[in-house]
């Protein structure tokens, strides 16, 4: 269902392998996306990402990895509700394919179940993720900030 | 607005015939005859997918002379837009710190590579 998902394509002067390695471990997921991850990169191992509040406390959300071919293929399945098992209707999906290309990679991102969960929680869900995870939050606060200092 | 509301925003500007729909009534087309024409589908389903633009308030229907015509309401059209970037632009700067954050790996590697060849040497 093409109306359902978010896609984009982008360009990285990068190996497959090593571009594999920063989109499916956890140590690298931290890197760019989640405060906290604990998962096991094998497919169906249940596992969750957490996202530090300003108050220190941390906001779990459930992840599972549903398939990991290297270097080729990842994806995941975040926000089911704990004790659920990940599928379709109770979750979103993220796949991210690998391409190469020359001495690079073309990386493509999906993620659907927007028109399962909801658009609503889809959209909480991400500025969750988004606002509580350091220059996200503070990035589109900066030229206002900066405004007001020059006042 | 509710939450029912902006899942049902989502879901019709979601479907690629409703969106055309919208391109063609921005550009002038007005009446459901007008968008039969230039659309492959019957004009009752051009009906129908007016129904639920209207029904979100992305269209506003008026009755002139024997046919309604139809306009944009840009500023819900506009809403829709946002809404529709919102997770977008989230996973725009999740990506380009996966660029970022693999490609200072490669380099990395490769100035590494490059050393242990040069002492091979």
């Amino acid at each position: 269902m093409e109306y359902a998902s978010i896609e984009r394509e982008i360009r990285i002067e990068a190996a497959p392998e090593v571009v594999f390695d920063v989109v499916s471990s956890p140590e690298h997921l931290k890197d760019w996306w989640p405060d906290e991850a604990e998962y096991g990169s094998v497919p169906g191992a249940a596992g969750r990402i957490g996202f530090r509040n300003e108050d220190g406390s941390v906001q779990w959300e459930q992840f599972t990895v549903v398939d990991a071919q290297p270097p080729r293929l990842f994806s995941f399945r975040w926000t089911h509700a704990e004790g659920e098992t990940a599928a379709q209707g109770n979750s979103f999906l993220v796949v991210f394919e690998l391409e190469p290309e020359g001495a690079g990679t073309v990386l493509r991102m999906t993620e659907t179940g927007f028109r399962e969960r909801g658009w609503t929680e889809a959209v909480a869900a991400q500025e969750h993720a988004a606002h509580v995870s350091g220059w996200d939050f503070f990035l589109p606060r900066l030229p206002a900030a900066a405004e007001k200092a020059a006042r | 607005m509710s939450a029912q509301v902006d899942d049902e925003l989502w879901s019709a500007v979601g479907d690629p015939i409703r969106r055309r729909m919208i391109d063609l009534l921005l550009a002038g087309a007005a009446t459901a005859t007008g968008l039969a024409e230039q659309l492959p589908v019957t004009r009752q389903a051009v009906a129908k997918h007016l129904a639920v633009l209207d029904r979100v308030g992305l269209v506003h229907a008026a009755t002139a002379g024997r046919e309604r015509r139809y306009r944009v309401d840009e500023a819900q059209l506009a809403r829709a837009v946002a809404q529709l970037s919102a997770v977008g632009d989230a996973w725009d700067s999740r990506l380009d710190r996966i660029k970022r954050i693999a490609e200072t790996i490669q380099q990395t590697q490769d100035r590494k590579n490059r050393k242990t060849r040069q002492e091979d040497e």
